[in-house]
């Protein structure tokens, strides 16, 4: 009896599938160039990370070349610059996660309380613009900005304080204005998705709530902050994914001999050592070792995600 | 309308793959297409299809249809197509070719990086060496630069030549007259005149706007100024004839105090550290600075730009060598040469093929040649008016396009033969300085051994020593920061460079 009862209900679910696929045939076609992008553009270079087990020259090619197997990953964590750039990587890292992460949410939360649709219009576009400068346009800005020796900023500190303040050089300064930098470049980008699940919140609620007797901040406590939730979740997730990609060009750009010791970063030394002293498989291990601590992190967060009961990326 | 709507995506999405496919179809037919060209051009004895990769400094280098090239050709008989790639970005696209497998016939090497010299390990480049002599013109190389530019005694490329002696001192020669200054002969006349361009006020406008010497974040000029005060060039023989970096000499400590002192004291730009090196001559033309420690040449480049501005003022700029220190009166050269043109084995695969192409490398150093890629073709780029050369290229901005950099294609060997424009003093003065140059230059006795750990690690040993004297000079370390640095350098691989420097060089006595 069972048996014939789980026939009959497996026999229509199989089919029905395919009649569905069969159904929706052209929405899948036209997936199917996304797919073959994956494929081919992001899946298939993939092979390359073999070289980072090898000792990769390029005139023998990827069959030709000796395979060393961790050696250069034993070669990077026993290296002395392993430490200093694990540390100058996470401590960017970690002020970006602690101050910049936040900085679009704030920003966003405060766009939505604007009640004049033309200004909030205007100000959302004139908060975007920056995320369309190159890093090389505003690193020109900042070094006339801070420069000492006739930079505006300083040339204001010298009046006011009687002082200048060297943020170019000073291995102190170079934290805070890295991380100055992405904020004005990338807060105003990063309000779109925010403001964009603002858009989807119930009105009603908010009516409810006036109703309730619930004041600005009482509604944004317990209307707009939940509705953000699941968002804000999410975009953590990603970022963590990317927890170790501090912005190659910025730093480079960024950098110089006095503030180095702070400076140096994994995408810096990839660089470096990478393509201009043309150690390919050393680099790539760097890179794939970059890439694993995503991974993991990626993955560690989703799980403490859905733990605490939000729905998670997978 | 919803049915319509869906079929016109549809449609689109057919038309974007169809472009897609027949894009990636007419790139595999036109690379199809190239290298029958080379094969047909070896069989049947026309003309060799050459690749040459050189850098440009213009943001328009000519293309394969410029007349010059087309002259080029001709008198070379190849077929030649350029593979321009902008300087600042050379050493970047450099490795990358390297890497892609797939080299130009003629690569421009810029120096012996470690990459360059891995690739000649593995085979990627023709020794030149033994075929010199077959030619009239490369048979004329010089055999010490020969030798510098050599890896371990081979030759994988053919240098560029350029003076030894072409550092110097650009200095403001209208403050010197405000002041009454002479130039200075030793280095405390040095420091003097200095200082007065910082508190004299040497433009005489009552302003305390100026200062003394500009220096970018390029380390290029404490290169110099260090080989003033006696530092060896990058390395140093003891009496025991053991060889020691240039920072392990008695004279460094001297040479960076003073340094300090004059950073210290305000007379080169705060800023130094982190200026942009492309902006490094602006405050001398722009009358902030008074002096910059540069090549000679850039003294005329300044000038005009001067005069550009203020017509009256004819006469700005003059240069000198060095300053005279306790140690005598040294001088920084340069390699003698700036790059090699190389030969690859993945495009020229036979013998034949690279005697073709030494050929053509030979036939580039003739004077008709020479005058070809550096002037032009005469009545279109040039006219020689009562026997002198005068250039149409300044005021034709289409004209110039022709021709700005196939003098990268050029070696001058034995010596440059293309036509000059009428010398003024200044640029006079700067070509018998260079001459002068040559007797107090400092050589690097380790000039063309290559170290395995160098290769290696070069650049981060490099930037130890770089930083950490940057860092003493602005006040951010002291000297027992300085020793840890070295420290730091020693157990980086240092002290295993230090030892691989000192075998090679017992082997080659």
């Amino acid at each position: 009896m069972e048996n014939v009862q789980e026939q009959t209900v497996d026999q229509p679910k199989k089919k029905s599938k395919w009649n569905q696929i069969l159904k929706e045939k052209w929405l899948y076609f036209m997936v199917l160039p996304g797919l073959i992008y994956f494929i081919l553009f992001k899946y298939v270079p993939m092979w390359g990370i073999v070289i980072a087990f090898q000792d990769y020259s390029p005139f023998l090619g990827v069959w030709e070349s000796e395979w060393v197997g961790f050696e250069h990953f034993q070669y990077f964590f026993s290296n002395p610059d392993f430490l200093r750039l694990l540390r100058n990587t996470f401590i960017l890292a970690l002020y970006d996660l602690v101050f910049f992460f936040p900085a679009p949410i704030i920003l966003s939360l405060m766009l939505n309380e604007i009640r004049l649709s033309f200004y909030k219009r205007t100000l959302q576009t004139l908060v975007y613009v920056p995320h369309f400068m190159s890093w090389v346009i505003i690193a020109s800005v900042s070094y006339v900005f801070l420069t000492t020796g006739g930079g505006v900023v300083n040339e204001l500190l010298s009046g006011l304080i009687g002082k200048e303040v060297n943020f170019l050089s000073s291995p102190d300064w170079f934290r805070p204005m890295i991380i100055g930098q992405i904020m004005w470049k990338e807060t105003g980008w990063g309000t779109v998705i925010f403001l964009a699940a603002l858009a989807s919140v119930d009105q009603e609620q908010y009516e409810a709530a006036i109703v309730d007797g619930a004041g600005r901040f009482r509604r944004l406590w317990h209307v707009t902050l939940p509705a953000l939730r699941s968002t804000i979740v999410i975009l953590l997730i990603l970022r963590l994914g990317n927890f170790l990609d501090t912005g190659f060009q910025q730093i480079y750009l960024m950098s110089n001999s006095l503030n180095r010791s702070v400076a140096d970063v994994f995408d810096t030394y990839v660089y470096f050592v990478g393509i201009t002293e043309g150690a390919f498989s050393y680099s790539t291990a760097v890179g794939l070792f970059k890439s694993i601590v995503g991974i993991v992190l990626i993955v560690g967060a989703d799980r403490l995600a859905k733990k605490v009961g939000e729905s998670g990326l997978f | 309308m919803k049915a319509k709507w869906f079929r016109y995506v549809i449609l689109a999405f057919l038309v974007v793959g169809i472009l897609l496919v027949a894009g990636c179809s007419d790139d595999s037919e036109t690379a199809g297409n190239d290298s029958g060209g080379d094969s047909d051009g070896e069989s049947s004895g026309e003309k060799m299809n050459l690749r040459v990769f050189v850098p440009t400094f213009s943001t328009e280098p000519p293309t394969d249809e410029s007349p010059v090239l087309k002259k080029i050709e001709e008198y070379t008989n190849k077929e030649i197509t350029m593979e321009w790639v902008p300087n600042s970005n050379l050493e970047d696209k450099f490795n990358i070719t390297l890497s892609s497998g797939d080299l130009p016939h003629v690569m421009y090497v810029p120096s012996k990086s470690p990459s360059f010299i891995s690739a000649v390990e593995d085979g990627a480049f023709w020794e030149l060496g033994p075929y010199l002599e077959d030619y009239p013109n490369l048979s004329q190389a010089n055999d010490i630069i020969l030798n510098n530019s050599s890896i371990n005694g081979k030759v994988y490329g053919i240098y560029r030549a350029r003076d030894l002696g072409r550092n110097g001192v650009i200095i403001r020669k209208d403050w010197l007259e405000n002041l009454g200054l002479e130039e200075p002969k030793t280095v405390d006349e040095f420091y003097n005149m200095l200082k007065a361009f910082k508190e004299e006020d040497p433009d005489g406008n009552g302003q305390d706007d100026t200062y003394g010497m500009v220096v970018s974040k390029y380390e290029g000029p404490w290169d110099v100024m260090q080989t003033w005060f006696g530092v060896p060039n990058k390395w140093g023989e003891d009496e025991n004839g053991e060889l020691y970096p240039a920072f392990m000499d008695d004279n460094y400590m001297e040479a960076l105090d003073f340094f300090k002192k004059l950073y210290d004291e305000g007379l080169v730009n705060e800023d130094f550290a982190v200026m942009d090196p492309a902006q490094w001559s602006e405050p001398v033309v722009a009358g902030e600075a008074g002096v910059q420690v540069n090549v000679l040449d850039e003294g005329h480049r300044i000038q005009e730009k001067i005069v550009d501005a203020n017509p009256d003022n004819e006469d700005p700029i003059t240069v000198i060598k060095t300053v005279e220190t306790d140690a005598g009166v040294h001088n920084l050269p340069t390699s003698g040469y700036s790059g090699m043109l190389a030969v690859s084995k993945t495009s020229v695969k036979s013998e034949e093929e690279l005697k073709q192409v030494l050929d053509f490398l030979d036939k580039m150093n003739d004077e008709k040649a020479q005058i070809l890629a550096e002037n032009g073709i005469e009545g279109q780029h040039y006219e020689i008016v009562d026997g002198k050369y005068e250039s149409k290229l300044a005021d034709d901005a289409a004209l110039k396009a022709e021709v700005d950099g196939f003098n990268q294609m050029l070696m001058y060997l034995p010596e440059p033969k293309s036509l000059k424009a009428e010398s003024t003093p200044l640029r006079e003065l700067e070509e018998n300085l260079k001459v002068e140059n040559e007797d107090i230059v400092v050589p690097n006795p380790a000039e063309s051994y290559i170290s395995d750990v160098y290769s290696k690690k070069g650049q981060q040993l490099d930037n130890i020593i770089i930083d950490a004297r940057i860092k003493y000079i602005v006040g951010q370390i002291d000297e027992a920061g300085l020793e840890e640095a070295v420290e730091r350098w020693k157990s980086s691989g240092g002290t295993e460079y230090m030892e691989e420097i000192n075998q090679l060089h017992q082997d080659a006595q």
